[in-house]
């Protein structure tokens, strides 16, 4: 009796895994069943504003469902998309863009330079995290030319050129940032906000037709997504490096290296005043070049990518490694603790009470270090870091806190931040005199008149490369910069990698360095991509 | 008829001394853990939690028993010194929310309009769920320890006002308080002299009952992001990042810690609801 109700049991047990297997096998085989025609991406990224460029949409990446006049190829190099070419006046004030005469908007309407003309108005009017102010007036000349009339000359205009998706003048309104018209190689077909976002090709699209019909992008957290990897429901999935470590069959990672940079900013004036707004501004202990560098000089980075990023990672000396403004020479020689100790003795930095903080006089070697709470690469950098430099005598105080809360503070405190655009405009915007303490720009209140100098000669520059020269010397020159040879104002840390799952059969094609911004930028190429 | 009494009454005893020695047996075991927990507290606030990016997602051993975290950091110190704080607010907390509790069940038993009032304010705090209070309440005052200390403090208390409010209503009305009073003792001096070591045993069991649901609360509400800042080694930090690392198979993280708050709670809520047991008449011949 017990023996054949024992087996009965067995048997009961055989036929719910015998089940449970059999549903598990069904729903790895999801993605698979699903038409080759379409692409599941969980690569999060859900912008709170919408996907109106005008307000910030493809500010880093491409705006898909928009295209734009120029667009970076696998070098970066900014090459034609809606443009037909530019020709800049002698004194460098006035663009005039010509455009292709066959584009047309997914709803079937023409784009002519008056779509051109409306959109950098917008954008200009918008107060967006695009900066226009150097954007005197844009003036359509005729149907295909564009003439931009600039305030002063910008030789990295061409970038911002690169980064706004133009909008139809006529179907353009309040509702667009959800239901979006452009020309780009998808249109959206629907949102749900928090869920998802399906995307369809646009058969109006001038370029290359991508291979997929059909994009769903699902908007969930990291463990969602890598969940869902794991489950086979989707081909591609943007994971933090903490993951990296697990295999999961019939994908493989996608290591792209980026310039998403993470660094700690230093108040680079001593503790001066208020802001208008009251907020307090500089610090006496980082305004010490020493302290600065020796920061600099103590930390080692190859460990903060091995330990932080489980190697996914690159070492970060400036605010652009690797892009084509990068100046080599600004590299520095890190992991040295000894070097940084003789450099605080030699500028006065002792340890008279023996409690393991310097002192100079009566200021002690200490400062705090805020992150934005919740934020865990920054958090464990800020920590890691803090701890590599204690050592030395410096004590850093890690604090976590809102980014409401670091605004009111980042005058007078470090802040682990972090940047990286394929503009170099960004340079002039975090270490420029006229930047200190606009919005998060240059909030260290950092200002060298020869790091101005060069920066401002770049802007000048009528060739990219001279303008690249420029931009490098602002970094190094040999005596001085703004890169940790030089004052030293950021202690950069690392270039995050940007981590991906992907599916083995689906090629993303060749991915450039990627700019700030984990999920969007890897779509810029989706025309390239294609099953194996 | 006798002897029916008679083995009534032997069972009674022994019943007595089995669930004496049961209760003793109880309390010693939770003291015991609570020295425990002391000497652990006490010997990991000298340590100092650093990172050790060599020594990174070990799990427990000899020399890390709680194992490491992704930064490398000693998970044993982290816990001790979570339970330790969360202990602080929870106890701290606990004391204030009996103090509101006390005052405003005795005012309650003042006067018909102060009773109105009051008991209009409990069954106000007490419809509302905790939790969503708690988070309203630390919110407004910016998160922190302080959020969290006032956020639990202020909605911990009505249960007891409501026993204090009750227990003072039949005390007014008891004999000797009415002979005292026509003796010529003024309220203060009958609370001071009488009504208070009435009142004493109900309020120490009622703090001590709160401060486990404070610790929890504590807890809860940090490890939703709105109590303590993440780099405090709060226990409810503790839980929240260890959810990130749940699905790579480090449930060290999440186990030892958890298991660690569960415990300090049960041994608090253990140990108030024995002290009930002695305190109250009722109870202690049921």
């Amino acid at each position: 009796m017990h023996v054949y109700r024992r087996m009965g049991l067995l048997l009961a047990i055989c036929l719910f895994l015998a089940i449970a297997g059999g549903c598990s096998n069904a729903r790895d085989k999801g993605a698979d069943q699903q038409s080759k025609d379409e692409l599941v991406l969980a690569i999060g990224g859900e912008p709170d504003e919408g996907f109106d460029p005008t307000t910030g949409w493809g500010r880093y990446g491409s705006p898909l469902f928009q295209s734009t006049l120029f667009k970076r190829d696998q070098e970066l190099k900014l090459v034609s998309d809606l443009a037909t070419g530019y020709e800049i006046s002698e004194d460098g004030l006035r663009w005039t863009v010509t455009l292709r005469e066959d584009v047309v908007f997914s709803d079937g309407a023409p784009l002519t330079a008056d779509d051109v003309r409306y959109t950098f108005e917008q954008t200009a009017q918008s107060g967006s995290t695009i900066d226009l102010s150097n954007l005197n007036r844009v003036e359509a000349q005729d149907s295909y030319t564009v003439a931009f009339h600039l305030v002063e000359p910008q030789s990295s205009f061409l970038h911002m050129l690169a980064a706004i998706g133009i909008v139809p003048a006529h179907a353009h309104d309040e509702n667009y940032a959800r239901n979006p018209i452009g020309s780009g190689p998808y249109k959206l077909v629907q949102w749900d906000r928090g869920q998802q976002l399906i995307a369809e090709v646009n058969p109006n699209y001038y370029g290359k037709a991508p291979q997929f019909k059909k994009l769903v992008f699902l908007f969930l957290s990291e463990d969602a997504a890598f969940a869902a990897a794991q489950a086979g429901q989707v081909h591609i999935a943007a994971i933090p490096s903490a993951f990296s470590k697990q295999q999961i069959t019939g994908m493989r990672l996608e290591s792209l290296r980026s310039v998403d940079n993470r660094g700690i900013m230093f108040p680079y004036v001593p503790a001066v005043g208020e802001t208008e707004e009251g907020f307090p501004i500089g610090n006496d202990v980082t305004a010490d070049t020493a302290i600065r560098k020796a920061i600099n000089v103590a930390l080692d980075r190859e460990a903060l990518v091995d330990g932080i990023l489980e190697g996914h990672g690159t070492p970060a000396y400036t605010l652009n490694d690797g892009l084509p403004w990068f100046q080599e020479q600004a590299v520095i020689e890190d992991g040295r603790p000894e070097e940084a100790r003789r450099m605080l003795s030699e500028a006065g930095w002792t340890d008279e009470d023996e409690n393991g903080v310097l002192e100079k006089g009566a200021l002690e070697a200490r400062f705090r270090l805020l992150y934005p709470a919740g934020d865990v690469t920054r958090e464990s950098l800020a920590l890691a870091a803090a701890d590599m430099i204690r050592p030395i005598g410096i004590d850093i105080e890690v604090e976590g806190m809102s980014w409401e809360d670091i605004r009111k503070q980042m005058h007078a405190n470090a802040v682990l931040l972090g940047w990286g655009s394929h503009d170099p405009q960004e340079m002039a915007a975090v270490y420029g005199s006229a930047y200190r303490g606009v919005d998060f720009f240059n909030p260290g209140y950092y200002s060298n008149a020869a790091v101005d100098g060069y920066m401002r000669d770049a802007q000048y520059a009528t060739s990219e490369e001279e303008a690249n020269d420029y931009w490098k010397l602002a970094q190094w020159d040999g005596t001085t910069g703004l890169s940790a040879k030089g004052d030293a104002p950021w202690a950069w840390l690392v270039n995050v990698n940007h981590l991906y799952v992907v599916r083995e059969e689906l090629d993303i094609g060749e991915q450039p360095i990627h700019p700030h911004g984990h999920g969007w930028p890897v779509t810029a190429n989706i025309e390239e991509w294609q099953w194996r | 008829m006798i002897r029916k009494a008679h083995t009534f009454l032997s069972f009674r005893s022994t019943s007595w001394s089995a669930r004496r020695l049961q209760a003793w047996l109880s309390v010693a075991s939770v003291a015991l853990l609570l020295l425990l927990f002391a000497i652990g507290a006490l010997w990991a606030a000298g340590q100092p939690i650093v990172t050790a990016l060599t020594l990174r997602n070990l799990p427990p051993s000899a020399a890390y028993w709680f194992g490491t975290d992704w930064l490398g950091r000693d998970m044993l110190i982290r816990t001790l010194q979570g339970l330790q704080l969360s202990l602080q607010v929870g106890l701290a907390a606990g004391i204030m929310s009996a103090a509101i509790a006390t005052l405003l069940g005795v005012l309650a038993a003042s006067g018909k309009w102060a009773d109105r009032v009051v008991s209009w304010l409990i069954d106000l705090f007490l419809s509302m769920p905790h939790l969503v209070l708690l988070i309203l309440i630390s919110f407004i005052l910016g998160g922190g320890v302080q959020g969290v200390l006032f956020g639990v403090a202020l909605t911990h208390w009505p249960s007891l006002a409501r026993v204090i409010r009750a227990e003072t209503l039949q005390l007014r009305q008891a004999e000797f308080i009415q002979v005292s009073r026509r003796m010529g003792n003024n309220w203060l001096w009958i609370g001071w002299h009488h009504m208070l070591p009435h009142l004493l045993p109900q309020l120490l069991v009622g703090t001590l009952l709160i401060i486990p649901h404070a610790i929890l609360h504590e807890a809860g509400v940090t490890f939703l992001g709105m109590g303590l800042s993440a780099q405090q080694p709060a226990i409810g930090i503790i839980l929240a990042e260890s959810m990130r690392y749940l699905s790579t198979g480090m449930w060290w993280l999440a186990l030892f810690p958890g298991l660690s708050l569960l415990i300090i709670v049960r041994c608090f809520d253990r140990l108030g609801h024995t002290l009930q047991r002695w305190t109250d008449p009722h109870r202690a011949r049921n």
